[in-house]
């Protein structure tokens, strides 16, 4: 277990950063341009986690949105850096245990990673919007469990949770296929469980 | 190749504080309305921010920022106004659907908070650079491996824009469906974004070989080329910031507000 946050922080693993923040982007430009009901911006930092590890993870994610809020004047994202930060210590702590080796555990890493962003966004959607999220079938849902007189958290639980295990499940899927696929040169790079041997 | 940096040099009095000032404006306009507790707190911390970026001639550039939450705002409104859980009075009734006083008032008071923070955040995205205010971090002791990951991310983002308008031309020419029913749309992501977060991945093993080469692992302190002016306005605003945030949390302390 002692393992499971271990992080090096060399040249590599720092370049690799702001690669992942640029797919978080890039994928966001994509599913906009699709015209998909889905954020698909948190590859990047599921890369990232399963590459560099949790602590990578978390900081792809929360520089992520942290650099985004700054520049683009999308103040809106600020917040949420917690959020993409919890999914991936999340991601990345599935990925050291395992869970991403075969594409059923890969699933499951998508609930968990799916869960976390639920379990952080309900709060800070209820403080912030007052528990809606800005994406059109969440919101849906958010009029109507109101409408029915549930509780503001309920409905704004069941807001997130209709758009983020969707999208998270979609992100693991492409980074799992993605990231089996790289070559293992490039994947050693970022390894921070690994041992030089010497030939001597 | 265009930047996502919405900083443009206009030579206007707002670029040539210090980016640290503008740092310390925007602290106390988000928290000012916030510790005081009343809406027209917000009204006076959005007007000095709108005055500021008018000043500056920067006013037309924010409208695009403040247009892109206004849908989410709208949002908040109608369903904050219809079923918000203190609902009582009734404002104003279109047919079968009436907006009551307190839910308008809730959705008022988020509406203003993200339009006061969008207003101030303008004021320090649209006249920062982003690499100077990194630099500036990196004076006063902030990590320079840090530094690296935000200035590289400016630079990197153009970059892969590029590289994916090229696959999906290349995608297109193949023949690729990009339009049409959702699971069309959701089959096309794969052959787009999957090439460009290759391509992105592989190009991190020759930049971060590139980096060492130029003695980026070095324990040695960094030098600076460039200098950012602290003037006297700086020190004033920055004063002001700051105590003003003493003041409303005095004022609030002592029952006054």
């Amino acid at each position: 277990m002692g393992k499971l946050f271990k992080t090096t922080f060399s040249t590599a693993v720092i370049v690799l950063i702001p690669a992942c923040i640029g797919i978080n982007y890039i994928g966001k430009l994509f599913a906009q341009a699709l015209k998909l009901p889905l954020w698909l911006d948190s590859i990047g930092t599921c890369i990232g986690a399963i590459l560099g590890g949790p602590v990578i993870g978390g900081i792809c994610g929360a520089a992520n949105n942290l650099i985004y809020g700054f520049t683009t004047g999308d103040n809106i994202t600020l917040i949420y850096a917690l959020t993409s930060l919890f999914i991936g210590i999340s991601v990345g702590v599935m990925a050291r245990l395992g869970f991403m080796n075969s594409l059923p555990k890969a699933l499951i890493t998508a609930c968990i990673g799916g869960l976390a962003a639920v379990i952080v966004s309900t709060p800070l959607n209820i403080i912030y919007w007052g528990g809606t999220t800005g994406n059109l079938w969440g919101d849906a849902v958010f009029a109507a469990s109101q409408a029915n007189n549930m509780p503001i958290w309920i409905g704004s639980l069941f807001d997130e949770l209709v758009v983020d295990i969707p999208d998270k499940l979609i992100t693991v899927i492409i980074v799992y296929f993605i990231v089996s696929r790289l070559p293992k040169k490039l994947t050693t790079l970022y390894d921070a469980n690994s041992v030089v041997e010497s030939l001597d | 190749m265009k930047s996502i940096s919405l900083y443009t040099d206009n030579g206007s009095w707002l670029v040539k504080l210090h980016p640290f000032t503008k740092l310390f404006y925007l602290l106390a306009v988000i928290l000012i309305p916030l510790i005081a507790g009343h809406l027209y707190m917000f009204g006076l911390t959005i007007l000095i921010s709108t005055l500021s970026l008018l000043s500056a001639g920067m006013l037309k550039k924010a409208l695009p920022l403040i247009a892109f939450s206004f849908t989410i705002l709208l949002t908040i409104f109608i369903i904050q106004g219809i079923f918000y859980k203190g609902n009582v009075s009734v404002l104003l009734s279109l047919g079968p659907v009436s907006f009551y006083k307190e839910g308008l008032l809730y959705s008022s008071q988020i509406g203003l908070n993200v339009l006061n923070m969008l207003l101030s955040f303008a004021i320090l995205v649209l006249s920062t650079s982003p690499s100077e205010l990194v630099e500036e971090l990196e004076k006063k002791g902030f990590s320079t491996k840090f530094g690296y990951i935000l200035n590289s991310v400016f630079q990197i983002i153009p970059e892969m824009m590029g590289t994916m308008h090229t696959i999906s031309d290349a995608q297109r020419s193949r023949g690729m469906e990009t339009e049409g029913k959702l699971i069309t749309r959701i089959k096309a992501f794969i052959p787009l974004i999957s090439p460009v977060v290759m391509s992105a991945l592989t190009s991190t093993r020759e930049r971060a070989i590139a980096l060492e080469v130029r003695g980026f692992g070095a324990k040695v302190r960094k030098t600076y080329l460039y200098s950012h002016p602290y003037t006297a306005t700086d020190q004033i605003i920055k004063w002001i910031s700051l105590l003003s945030i003493v003041i409303v949390i005095a004022l609030r302390v002592m029952h006054i507000f």
